[in-house]
């Protein structure tokens, strides 16, 4: 088996949140280089494994000594959308990289989520990170109970997050007596901020976050299991913040017909707007952090409360509140990672980030080769990859294989089907094995399997 | 307003009008009805000469007018044009014998689709007189569609401005924006499914002068039979579902017609609100009538004629396949409500219309959930878009002005000496266009019996009615007239 992942040159244009998360994940194995007009963000680089380059991403001079010629990715996440694409279109007449582009506008996408307009400057990937945000939000709010979830390998594996309240049925017992039904597995536990998998012989007690992956029908199961009485079907879902996240995650929400959904936006004008293009939703005008507005529209009584207002200290607050009217999920908008572990700490069960998303799925698509990093979760301190079975490999059992510390064999996937295994299911050649890991520990799995002959 | 202008646009209209007297010429001459016809060349002839006349007063030539034209001009040219001409097509009804008061409210009953009459023995009229009633409400169902679709819109009249974006719809083309293309087009599906009832009830049975009369009183959604008894006096259970399916067109949108038979679009018919309205309408009045005259009619002819008379009324028509003043009460008040409704939008159907009553359903909601809500955003939606304030005011006002008109109307019949059943009745057949009402103006009787001046009201009605309320009233307002003056121009260094 040839060696996990190839070194890649990625060139990123825009030293900005997104540009230096990229960085940082990448460095370490791949050549990065980093263009940005500002010198105050050049120290940001200084630590990392990466070259900085001074200047614009829309100078041809500076994208040579980038050496774009020889790049194959071109990430542009400056904070213009004009430098973005223009960077990109020049990239491609330099060299021939797969670009990526960072849009903050829905101009440049259509109704189908395609850049028709774009494809002319030779981008490959237009992304939209509120829209990636929303998506990300949605997944969320639909998995009554959970406080993150993820699909993988088209939605025959899902992961789902949960914490465990005092009352809870999975406390107390050993994991290994806990009796999951038949395709779910637990594959992590977070305690006190610090994430593992646990062995046989962990138990859990109230305050765990676990994360469990399986099949959607066993992980259905589970989900009684964890949270009993949430299996209802009618959903009551409360959005404050009508911008584009909040936009685009309605206008996706409201097509399920057991969500009923408001919106709460303080501007008049952008209101009558939403009104206009949502048909289900129920508009409020009002502002977000108002007790009388919540309380007299009953915001407590509902199941979900997604605060993506796009101003951090707005969101804290609302979401605070929501928390002490009863909201039972709590999911809020971070525009700076720095607050993300802030929000963590006052209770509020998801925090996510528009632009850690987009960071996210862009790693998803660098790192390709024998081992996908398919999902980067708890704000880096874990992921899920997935590794391919070489044809040379000899079908062996799973408990034969051996992993590391801090890593577990969450799924098999075999043509279309997914295995969630127990130790004497075997592994063959051909197969997909989704390995879930800690980020400490994701290296080593990758050499052990990628040393497996 | 420049009357001047008005006038000569108004000449236009008569002049035109005047060639459309040779069919029922040549007919009354086929059936050697000598007097007859001498009625319709006398009346075609008055015609033009009053349309060349007018005209020559305006003096300014018909493209700069309609160019020119301001929105009070178009609406006095409206209401003027109908008025005069149910005047004049009401020259061969007198010739024939009517009286005058008569003869005027039989033209313009002819004009508007209306269909109500005041002959009482229909055997002292010829074949061609007949034929004239038919023809004058096909010609009366035809303006209206070029009118309604074409030209009042950007007149603005009642909400009007909205009704006809569903049928152009969002990702379709429109119905042409140019008025004459887009009425042409219509006139051309209109004539298409006239022909094709023609046929129709010929097949089922009915001599073709029948047929060619019926069809084009189904079509203009009008109702005027060349038989006393109405549809009821054919006894062709055949011949009556052909008219079912037919009123049932008549009464649907026609751009939206157009764009499902013409442009194979078919997925038209479930993205209009209204359409979907109305069948509803359709079916729930259905079988409400249907349990309701259980006993009264023949077993298997129940659905059948329960069927016939909710879109007989809803449409406006008015034909009857059995007299409905025999039936009971429960069965009457269906009918009545009926009444009130009206046929769709871009239909020659008369009435509030359907998508009115449904823009006032919707806002009434919105104001419910609005107690319940302050602070909500809760704008009202036709076919997925929103109606502005401005459009749902006007409807709204719309509908309180044509209740207005109705109270009056009915007073004044009652007034004058009819009972409350019949004044309430005469009242709403005749502005809502639809014809026959209950007792002393049931489906089977006439108008004949009422006072003249309750009849010339009522004739008044019909031409309010038809021209919706607010095209008419809004000359009531001396500011409408204000600034009337009497330009002619002449062209520049001409001989």
């Amino acid at each position: 088996m040839s060696p996990a992942r190839k070194s890649k040159r990625v060139v990123i244009v825009g030293g900005g949140q997104v540009g230096s998360s990229l960085a940082r994940a990448l460095a370490t194995d791949h050549e990065v280089f980093v263009i940005d007009h500002d010198t105050g963000v050049a120290d940001t680089f200084s630590s990392m494994d990466v070259e900085f380059i001074l200047g614009s991403g829309t100078s041809e001079d500076v994208l040579v000594r980038a050496d774009v010629e020889h790049c194959e990715f071109l990430v542009a996440c400056t904070g213009l959308d004009e430098v973005n694409i223009v960077a990109c279109a020049i990239a491609n007449r330099i060299g021939n990289p797969q670009t990526i582009c960072l849009v903050s506008r829905d101009d440049f996408l259509s109704a189908g989520g395609k850049a028709i307009g774009l494809e002319q400057f030779g981008i490959d990937r237009v992304l939209w990170p509120e829209a990636q945000l929303a998506a990300d939000i949605e997944r969320i709010v639909t998995a009554p109970g959970a406080i993150d979830a993820e699909v993988f390998a088209g939605g025959i594996v899902r992961l789902f997050e949960y914490r465990l309240g005092a009352g809870s049925q999975l406390i107390t017992s050993q994991v290994s007596g806990l009796h999951l039904p038949r395709g779910s597995l637990i594959v992590a536990v977070k305690r006190a901020g610090r994430i593992f998998v646990p062995r046989g012989a962990t138990r859990l007690v109230a305050g765990d976050k676990i994360i469990i992956m399986g099949t959607p029908d066993a992980l259905r199961a589970v989900q009684a299991l964890v949270h009993p009485g949430t299996t209802r079907d009618r959903q009551r879902v409360t959005i404050i913040g009508g911008g584009d996240v909040g936009f685009q995650l309605a206008a996706c929400l409201e097509t399920s017909p057991s969500i009923e959904l408001s919106v709460v936006e303080g501007d008049p004008d952008r209101g009558a707007m939403l009104a206009a293009r949502l048909s289900r939703t129920l508009v409020l005008n009002g502002d977000g952090t108002d007790l009388e507005l919540l309380e007299s529209e009953r915001v407590g009584q509902s199941d979900v409360l997604v605060s993506v207002i796009d101003n951090d200290e707005k969101n804290l607050l609302a979401s605070l509140l929501g928390r002490q009217l009863g909201v039972p999920k709590v999911i809020t908008r971070v525009s700076r990672p720095a607050n993300l572990r802030l929000f963590e700490l006052v209770g509020i069960d998801v925090a996510l980030s528009a632009r850690g998303s987009a960071v996210a799925s862009i790693l998803h698509q660098i790192t390709g080769g024998r081992a996908s990093l398919l999902a980067v979760l708890e704000h880096g301190e874990a992921r899920v990859i997935e590794i391919t079975v070489p044809d040379t490999f000899e079908p062996r059992e799973l408990k034969g294989i051996g992993t590391p510390e801090d890593a577990i064999v969450a799924a098999i996937l075999r043509g279309d089907r997914a295995i969630v295994p127990r130790g004497d299911d075997q592994v063959e050649p051909g197969d997909r094995i989704l390995v879930f890991s800690t980020r400490a520990a994701a290296d080593r799995v990758l050499a052990y399997f990628g040393a497996e002959a | 307003m420049r009357l001047s202008l008005v006038v000569h646009l108004t000449g236009v209209m008569v002049r035109l009008f005047g060639s459309m007297f040779l069919p029922p010429l040549a007919v009354a001459l086929a059936y050697g009805e000598l007097r007859d016809a001498a009625g319709f060349a006398a009346g075609g002839l008055a015609t033009v000469a009053i349309g060349h006349l007018m005209r020559m007063a305006g003096g300014s030539s018909a493209e700069d007018a309609l160019e020119s034209m301001r929105r009070v001009e178009g609406l006095a040219v409206v209401s003027a044009a109908w008025l005069l001409i149910a005047h004049l097509a009401a020259i061969p009804f007198a010739w024939a014998g009517l009286g005058l008061v008569d003869a005027l409210f039989e033209s313009m009953s002819g004009l508007t689709t209306t269909g109500a009459t005041v002959i009482q023995d229909f055997s002292a009229f010829g074949h061609a007189i007949f034929f004239w009633r038919a023809l004058t409400q096909w010609l009366g169902g035809m303006g209206v569609i070029a009118l309604f679709v074409a030209v009042l819109p950007r007149l603005a009249i009642g909400g009007r401005e909205l009704f006809f974006a569903e049928a152009s719809g969002p990702s379709d083309e429109k119905v042409s924006p140019q008025i004459r293309r887009t009425a042409v087009v219509l006139w051309r599906l209109y004539a298409g499914l006239t022909v094709l009832e023609v046929v129709a009830l010929w097949l089922a049975g009915f001599s073709i002068y029948d047929a060619i009369c019926h069809a084009m009183t189904t079509l203009a959604a009008g109702g005027f039979s060349p038989h006393p008894l109405s549809i009821a006096g054919y006894q062709n259970p055949a011949a009556e579902w052909v008219i079912i399916v037919f009123m049932g067109l008549a009464g649907a949108n026609f751009a939206l017609q157009y764009r499902a038979f013409v442009r194979r679009d078919f997925r038209v018919f479930h993205r209009d609100d209204e359409l979907r309205v109305y069948v509803a309408i359709v079916a729930v009045a259905a079988v409400v009538l249907t349990l309701a005259i259980r006993g009264e009619v023949g077993p298997g002819a129940t659905v059948r004629v329960a069927l016939f008379q909710v879109l007989s009324i809803l449409t406006t028509t008015g034909f009857a396949s059995v007299d409905f003043q025999f039936w009971n009460e429960q069965a009457k008040m269906a009918l009545l409500a009926l009444m009130f409704i009206g046929g769709c939008a871009g239909s020659a159907a008369g009435g509030p219309k359907v998508v009115r009553l449904l823009l006032l359903a919707r806002y009434a909601i919105q104001e419910l959930r609005r107690t319940l809500h302050p602070r909500a955003i809760l704008p009202v939606k036709l076919g997925g878009r929103v109606v502005p304030e401005s459009t749902m005011k006007a409807v709204i006002v719309f509908l309180l002005f044509y209740l207005l008109t109705f109270a009056v109307c009915a007073g004044i019949v009652i007034a004058l000496g009819a009972d409350l059943v019949t004044g309430l009745t005469a009242a709403i057949a005749t502005l809502g266009n639809i014809g026959p009402g209950f007792n002393q103006v049931g489906p089977m009787s006439s108008y004949a019996d009422l006072h003249p001046v309750s009849r010339v009201a009522l004739t008044l009605a019909m031409w309010i009615g038809r021209l919706e309320v607010l095209t008419v009233l809004v000359f009531l307002r001396p500011e409408a007239w204000r600034g009337g003056r009497w330009t002619v121009e002449r062209p520049v260094g001409a001989n």
